[in-house]
């Protein structure tokens, strides 16, 4: 079709000729600016507009924590309403979760897995556009639930029929991350219009359409990583020398895929329950409300796992680095991560233990609950053998590694509490929970990324994040982390249940509810902080060195910025750990003979990703707005499902395209730089 | 210079520990529902595996904790050192893997084996709590007659208890002794239970799903509608308990409380017989007796049983022996003067130990509670603040009752204070 008539290659896009794709449109390969963002398909710059809303979702969720912080700083306390104090903790769990956690993950995945297996692209590089603005859509629904809570409280509905005949009016989410039926479902008997009363207003539609969408984009993004990861790797690069990082992608790309379909469909149900009178979790009608905590946490535990791999593949190559050394016990670290992942899907009911499920199945889950602790334990002897005999060096990265490490082993020990069933019965829905997942999560998972951003922000931007301001920041969330929530344990074996808006006084829990919240404020200046670094550096910050950490895996023999095609020549890999063998061993890193005259074959960018991604944006709007009883909502769906039907049609329709790009002249490797930072 | 500096970061985040656990006294174990004392078998079971738990994490704490500090120190970068390390080489030595990841497996079973026996133990009454937990073994002639107060065919069994959750309270139910709803004899959340005597409870729910949380005496079951669920519990020591519902159920859920008196069984078995009594006449031509009518009028008979003057509710909690529990409201709302009872707690450094109610409070809180209830209401049309958002009192846009209308919602501050002196009389 259209690939026979390609240009002869050019040195810039933006030499090329405007040329039309199969639909006659045409394509928006020479855009530059805001159009050039909306319609790239280059994983780099998807991964870093991924790097960019995810901080944006951070500080959001982080927002909503420190109102809840405020209010339970104190007794008695009326800063926020009880409803709102609901709405702020099921949202502050979602944003983070969905919104915050998972992005900044697909981030790293997008920008970091071509470069590490010495590919051009992903394998899919439009589907790679579609995934961000489908999670973009998703999150923009989740969120445009506060706006719709903000007119109720200020009045904008009043006037009209459709607000005055609500019985619920909380219009942003209110029943918790993993919203258990029936309270987010029905009770009772469908009427004739198939509308089941419901203990809840239609948060809880924004809450079901924007997870729905939101699966989407990550079902998207998994197939395209499991893709690329098995198909595009250099030659040479075999399964086992794959970087750890890209390791734990695939890993974690392959649960995705097993643990989505299961909320998927309960969400479905749900759905259904609510908004067409079904009633697979309505008790009164013979529904099953356990159910939906099968359904939920089947995809609920390995989501845990779903955050917390890709910080472990990140400390996995930030250790070695600061180190000196390979990773100690590289097949084990891998396998361990295959168990855990495995093992992941075989845990989920602990998190149920107190709805009777009887005493043999609990006391199953208890033991395999136990079991997957060794796979994790795993990891840390390994990362302790990787420090030992190494030259530690104390770099910013290096720091918030170690803190992970430290972090999440407090996380797992808790874990491990938790999975005697008898003490969990006593620690569950309490305080020590609460404790316990923000050890592996925020302690653990977030500590990681942050690791990592600070690790490969030379190589995103090619200037170096100002580093006193790290190390300070690095501080301040370590103290204040540790002041937020290691109270926290102390509280909740005290008695205080979580998701309770405020409590009495008298019960002891005054003086470490205050210091949680100095804690949790510490935290959130150190986080701030440690963001506000980076956005200056994208910017402003010191120019660096391709290779400023002596890094050892291939992105770091690339320049930085790295070039839109990556490598001007596919490199040829002979070992682990290619580019510390190059620099320092017999190993070199070859590189094929292919660009040269014929140039290298880039993809052309595409609006259709956008345009698909929009009509998800009208799904989830208008489900909710059916839920409200607006007039002709229906339509605004029906809209959005042909926007999004066309989006991908024309996707599919308009040909693949591409262009010729000249190999640079100088289309030698580079120069073998070994200058190590000052730190 | 900053490398210097901050490679003590991890030091100083183990002095915070530090400083977070040699902060806590002797004292803050013991609050109202600490679970580190333990009142009774259930409790302490679940407390000895918990500390089993603790013993093996500050075990591998230390050694693991220990090497990471070591390592960390020892291999640091110093200054004039080679800048790699010799050795660079090796991919992990399978012995010590090996090793390790049996250790794990080994300090694994030292945790798995108390587990299991706490599973069982916990899970119904255990054989050996039986025999001396039988009704017929305990439960006390209540008159000369030598009448007792529950059928034959039951003498062998223990006592059960019904709890049922509805938002945002607990129903306690005693079907052997007769108190239930068909009886009209239900325990709104307070629930009584005779020390030293295992109990079963039968655990159900009436609309989403709740937990049943009473941390001294045991760990949470949850409540969950279209299924039944059980736990047993036994109390060792008399007096007054704490408990709160633990699972997320709405508006309201931080709300939902109740209470437990563990009392001695002879004075089980009177409570039971007063549980029993109607309410008493009230006095002719008191604001009493204008409470009274204002109860029907405001169609408060509607959902709440009162035995002996209204029959009709069973919606909402019975309220035949209102001014008698401690606690009101979902036992938000303690009727008990606030300050003397903290201070019987530190003088007898017992939260178990408690002041009678106080019908002051007792009043006041009436009087805040019916006026501030529901959507649009308020004393003499001023709105005030709910004390519990979305309760179901007042809240009739949710039931969709012909003939209800606000305006038999609203109260004047005269109006309240007859209803609050009609329901101190229910004793």
């Amino acid at each position: 079709m259209s690939h026979d008539t390609h240009h002869a290659p050019v040195a810039s896009k933006l030499e090329l000729a405007p040329e039309r794709s199969d639909l006659g449109l045409i394509r928006p390969d020479r855009s530059t600016g805001w159009a050039d963002w909306l319609t790239t398909v280059d994983h780099k710059k998807i991964g870093i507009m991924y790097g960019a809303f995810a901080m944006l979702f951070f500080l959001v969720g982080g927002v909503e924590a420190l109102a809840i912080r405020t209010q339970l700083a104190r007794p008695d306390n009326d800063f926020v309403t009880a409803r709102m104090y609901n709405q702020l903790f099921t949202m502050h769990g979602t944003t983070m979760i969905f919104l915050g956690v998972m992005p900044l993950s697909a981030a790293f995945f997008n920008f970091l897995v071509p470069l590490q297996i010495g590919a051009r692209d992903v394998a899919f590089p439009r589907l790679n556009a579609f995934s961000l603005w489908t999670f973009v859509a998703g999150a923009l629904v989740l969120n445009s639930s506060w706006l719709f809570e903000f007119g109720h409280l200020s009045g904008w509905f009043n006037n009209f029929d459709w607000y005055k005949s609500l019985v619920y009016t909380d219009f942003a989410p209110a029943n918790g991350w993993f919203s258990y039926a029936p309270l987010s479902g029905t009770f009772g008997q469908a009427n004739a219009a198939l509308q089941a009363p419901r203990f809840t207003g239609v948060g809880t539609d924004f809450w079901i359409i924007g997870l729905q969408i939101l699966g989407v984009a990550s079902l998207a993004a998994s197939f395209n990583f499991i893709c690329t990861i098995i198909n595009m790797r250099a030659k040479g690069m075999t399964m086992m020398r794959l970087p750890v990082f890209t390791w734990m992608t695939l890993v974690t790309s392959i649960l995705i895929i097993l643990a989505f379909p299961a909320i998927t469909v309960a969400l479905i149900e749900l759905m259904f329950d609510r908004q067409f009178g079904a009633n697979f979790f309505n008790p009164s009608a013979g529904g099953q409300p356990i159910l939906w905590q099968h359904l939920f946490w089947i995809f609920g535990h390995p989501e845990v796992y779903i955050l917390v791999l890709p910080a472990m593949g990140i400390v996995s190559e930030v250790l070695p680095t600061f180190s000196g050394k390979s990773l100690f016990g590289y097949p084990i670290i891998v396998f361990s991560g295959a168990v855990i992942g495995f093992l992941g899907f075989a845990v989920w009911s602990h998190h149920m233990f107190t709805t009777g499920l009887g005493a043999v199945p609990t006391a199953a889950f208890a033991l395999l609950t136990m079991a997957i602790a060794v796979p994790t334990g795993v990891k840390i002897f390994n990362w302790l053998g990787t420090l030992w005999g190494g030259r530690i060096r104390f770099t910013p990265p290096m720091v918030l590694s170690l803190g992970f490490i430290w972090m999440f082993m407090c996380g797992g020990f808790s874990g491990v509490m938790h999975s005697a069933a008898p003490a969990d019965a006593q620690q569950q829905d309490s305080y020590f929970v609460i404790a316990h997942f923000h050890y592996v999560l925020l302690g653990g998972v977030l500590l990681g990324l942050m690791s990592g951003l600070y690790f490969w922000f030379p190589k995103i931007f090619g200037r170096m994040p100002n580093a006193p301001i790290a190390y300070i920041a690095s501080g301040l969330v370590i103290l204040g982390f540790n002041l937020a929530f290691g109270p926290m344990h102390y509280l909740g074996l005290a008695g205080q249940p979580r998701r309770t808006h405020t409590y009495h006084e008298g019960n002891g829990w005054e003086t470490w509810n205050y210091v949680a919240t100095i804690g949790a404020f510490i935290l959130g200046i150190g986080i701030f902080l440690a963001f506000a670094n980076l956005v200056w550096t994208a910017f402003k910050g010191k120019k660096c060195s391709p290779d400023p950490w002596d890094g050892r895996t291939l992105e770091w023999s690339l320049p930085s910025p790295v070039p839109e095609y990556n490598f001007a020549r596919s490199p040829i890999i002979a070992t682990r750990d290619a580019y510390n063998e190059d620099k320092y061993g017999e190993k070199k890193i070859g590189y094929e003979n292919d660009g040269g005259e014929a140039g290298i074959h880039m993809p052309s960018q595409s609006w259709m990703p956008l345009v698909a991604g929009f009509g998800f944006l009208m799904i989830g709007i208008g489900m909710p707005l059916i839920a409200m009883g607006v007039p002709h909502a229906g339509w605004v769906v029906i809209s959005g499902l042909s926007v999004m039907f066309l989006g991908i049609l024309l996707w599919a329709l308009e040909g693949p395209g591409g262009y010729m790009l000249k190999t640079p002249t100088s289309s030698s490797p580079a120069p073998v730089t070994a200058n190590t930072s000052s730190y | 210079m900053f490398s210097r500096i901050f490679n003590k970061v991890h030091l100083f985040t183990i002095s915070i520990f530090g400083i977070l656990v040699s902060a806590c006294s002797r004292d803050d174990l013991n609050v109202r529902r600490s679970t580190l004392d333990p009142k009774g078998p259930v409790a302490q079971m679940q407390f000895d595996v918990f500390m089993d738990t603790v013993w093996l994490v500050v075990i591998l704490f230390a050694l693991v904790g220990g090497l990471l500090v070591y390592a960390v120190i020892k291999f640091r970068a110093r200054p004039g050192q080679d800048a790699r390390p010799k050795a660079e080489k090796g991919h992990g030595n399978p012995l010590i893997e090996i090793g390790l990841i049996t250790a794990s497996i080994g300090a694994l079973v030292f945790i798995a084996i108390p587990t299991l026996n706490a599973i069982w133990y916990t899970d119904d009454v255990p054989a050996e709590a039986i025999p001396t937990s039988k009704l017929s073994a305990w439960y006390p002639q209540l008159d000369e007659n030598g009448k007792e107060n529950y059928s034959k065919e039951l003498a062998g069994d223990v006592l059960e208890i019904d709890v049922i959750g509805k938002q945002w309270w607990f129903r306690f139910e005693y079907p052997q002794l007769g108190l239930t709803s068909d009886a009209k004899h239900t325990v709104p959340n307070e629930i009584v239970i005779p020390r030293g005597k295992a109990v079963r409870l039968n655990l159900r729910s009436e609309d989403v799903i709740h937990s049943f949380w009473l941390p001294k005496i045991a760990g949470k079951v949850d409540l969950m509608p279209g299924r039944k669920n059980k736990m047993w519990i036994q109390g060792d020591q008399a007096g007054h308990y704490y408990g709160q519902c633990a699972e997320f159920c709405g508006d309201s859920h931080a709300y939902m409380l109740f209470r437990c008196n563990v009392v001695e069984p002879e004075e089980f078995a009177k409570w039971v017989k007063e549980q029993k009594k109607e309410a008493a006449p009230v006095e002719p031509n008191s604001k009493a007796e204008k409470g009274k009518a204002l109860f029907a009028a405001k169609t408060c008979a509607m959902c709440h049983n009162i035995s002996g003057h209204f029959g009709a509710g069973n919606f909402g909690p019975d309220l035949t022996h209102i001014a008698s529990r401690r606690s009101l409201a979902g036992a938000w709302m303690d009727n008990r003067e606030r300050k003397a009872q903290l201070i019987l707690e530190t003088q007898t450094k017992n939260t178990e130990s408690t002041m009678p109610v106080d019908p002051a409070v007792l009043k006041a809180n009436l009087i805040k509670w019916i006026g501030s209830s529901g959507t649009s209401h308020g004393i003499d049309g001023k709105p005030s603040k709910d004390v519990k958002p979305g309760n179901r009192m007042h809240y009739y846009k949710m039931f969709n009752v012909v003939g209800l209308n606000e305006s038999q919602q609203k109260f004047t501050a005269e109006e309240l204070d007859c209803l609050a002196e009609y329901l101190l009389t229910l004793k």
